[in-house]
């Protein structure tokens, strides 16, 4: 046992010549990010505080309304990516495994027709072909932000050394166990940066949920811009504009802790 | 490599051009007659973001430029109140607006003039201050309503909105859109007018065009607001719900302009008078199935109809 353990580490320790010099974790320049979005969102509650406020903005900006829709569009956002997470991780694998040309077209071709149609209307016709709301809005989020996380998991896997899959095979290890001990881990850093981009798409893109009764930020936006009140519709932007930034931050320290020791 | 780079480079040049090719081609000029008595007027009609809006824009598009002009119609603009902007600003010639909207939305009153007549010449009054002038306007009233599966209405014996408020609270289920939740003469109007009391779960939000399909599946809501000139209303078999306490402002159609366009071409007026009265609510609705129910594009039904009333 602690020989294998031994030299798993002399593997994983052989594609790097050179040890990284690990800085401070929490440094000023990471801070940088959510410091901005603070100070963005601190400027912004500022002037929505300053200027008059009619009827029709003040049913918007208020902070009953604004938190319900925060809340619902972070519900959707990592309800999507978890469930991007959860489907499109295994679904590289095999992809990657699958020496069937045809399965492994076929999955990428239809990864890249849902992000490729339009959100919008994906979502709308989706609506009426089954029906409004939530789950509806969720499928619509995972099709769109399926591919990046697809890609980066097949490209994960198909850029390790095969010398290193051909040792640990040689060393008496199933298929399954070479996948889960050698392959993944060395694979986590580019799959978890495909993760990082779908959270951001899927934040983006949740905005369209609007339109199915699925809640959202979306509902400021589309409101502000069709009654033509723009402190509504800058400060739907602007937050969710802070949201995403704030996600691919977390995403990025979270790519840094997960990070396997020795990559 | 070279010879590679230059017929990647030539693809890419002929693939441009090609797409050049393909920009949206709606014959902006009709072969109308260059003598016209608009000759010389030129810009675009707008249109707010529904089928209605569309036909009528097509329709004086093609009425114009068949008297001379050479105008086109412009669909792309989401909102009232975008549309309304791009009148003043000049960017469009004129678009088909509502009494109604135009005396609530931009004027700033909060109670409607009661009567058909008296609104439009109260909004004619409020508009022409600032510079934009309304022709005569048609018949039709697209006013806001609640329409119900006409089986479901029947079921729950309600037929004007001042009875929904008398249903349990579980049948008084509403589908709504973006702009209508928020305006005073809309949703929160409705809600005290009517006595309408329900939680915000019982509301949903949906996109205007969702809104039927969704009213007339019933599962979600039981009340939709619809227009009342659209054409799915019948052929999705609603029922519309009486506005017996007279909420809804009348949103009698019109064509706006600006005032400085109609002393410079006054014969718009004598041209658009043509077809305005031909408008009723009935007609609007026949207009609005065909682009709605039917698929059919709103420019040839423009078209087949102005060709029907013996116009162009």
């Amino acid at each position: 046992m602690a020989v294998r353990t031994a030299v798993e580490v002399e593997l994983t320790g052989a594609i790097q010549t050179v040890a990284p010099v690990r800085e401070r974790f929490w440094s000023l320049r990471r801070m940088l990010t959510p410091i901005v979005i603070v100070a963005v969102l601190l400027a912004l509650y500022l002037w929505i505080a300053s200027i008059p406020l009619d009827s029709i903005m003040q049913r918007t900006l208020n902070w009953d309304y604004i938190l319900l829709r925060t809340r619902e569009h972070l519900v959707l956002t990592f309800a999507a990516s978890f469930l991007v997470a959860i489907l499109a991780i295994p679904t590289g694998i095999i992809a990657s495994r699958t020496t069937s040309r045809l399965l492994r077209g076929t999955i990428l071709t239809v990864a890249n027709i849902g992000q490729a149609t339009p959100a919008i209307g994906f979502i709308i016709l989706l609506a009426i072909i089954w029906q409004i709301g939530f789950q509806t809005a969720l499928i619509a989020l995972v099709a769109y932000s399926f591919l990046p996380v697809l890609r980066n998991t097949m490209v994960g896997l198909a850029q390790i050394d095969p010398n290193i899959t051909e040792s640990a095979r040689g060393m008496g290890m199933t298929p399954g166990q070479v996948l889960t001990r050698i392959e993944l881990p060395l694979a986590v850093p580019v799959i978890l940066a495909g993760l990082r981009t779908s959270l951001v798409f899927a934040v983006g893109v949740a905005t369209v949920a609007t339109f199915i009764n699925a809640g959202g930020l979306g509902d400021m936006i589309v409101n502000g811009l069709k009654l033509q009140r723009f402190p509504v519709l800058i400060a739907g932007a602007v937050i969710v504009s802070c949201i995403a930034l704030l996600i691919d931050w977390i995403a990025s320290i979270a790519e840094d802790v997960l990070r396997p020791r020795g990559i | 490599m070279n010879k590679r780079t230059m017929s990647l480079i030539g693809v890419l040049a002929a693939g441009a051009v090609a797409l050049t090719g393909c920009s949206a081609g709606s014959p902006a000029a009709e072969e109308g007659s260059a003598e016209g008595e608009l000759s010389g007027l030129t810009g675009e009609i707008g249109a707010k973001d529904f089928s209605e809006q569309y036909i009528l824009a097509h329709i004086t598009s093609q009425l114009l430029n068949a008297n001379g002009a050479d105008t086109s119609a412009n669909t792309t603009v989401v909102g009232s109140a975008n549309v309304r902007s791009a009148l003043e600003s000049d960017e469009f010639l004129g678009y088909w607006e509502y009494t109604g909207t135009s005396w609530i939305t931009y004027n700033g009153n909060t109670a409607p003039v009661a009567g058909e007549e008296a609104q439009f010449d109260a909004t004619k009054e409020a508009d022409a201050a600032n510079g934009i002038a309304w022709l005569d306007p048609a018949p039709f009233n697209n006013t806001y309503a609640f329409a119900i599966l006409s089986d479901k209405g029947e079921e729950l014996g309600v037929s004007s909105l001042s009875d929904i408020a008398a249903l349990p609270e579980d049948e008084q289920t509403f589908c709504i859109e973006s702009e209508f939740s928020t305006r005073d003469d809309g949703w929160p109007g409705l809600k005290s007018a009517y006595g309408i009391d329900v939680p915000d779960s019982n509301v949903a939000l949906l996109d205007t065009g969702v809104i039927y399909d969704t009213t007339a599946k019933g599962d979600v809501c039981n009340f939709g607001e619809v227009f009342a000139t659209d054409g799915r209303i019948s052929a999705l078999g609603l029922t519309v719900m009486e506005d017996d306490e007279s909420f809804f402002p009348v949103y009698q159609g019109g064509f706006t302009l600006k005032q400085s366009t109609l002393d410079e071409f006054p014969a718009i007026a004598d041209v658009m008078a043509e077809i305005a009265p031909m408008l009723t609510t009935a007609e609007m609705q026949r207009l609005n199935a065909l682009a709605d129910v039917d698929g059919e594009d709103p420019e040839d039904i423009a078209a087949d109809w102005l060709e029907e009333m013996g116009l162009i």
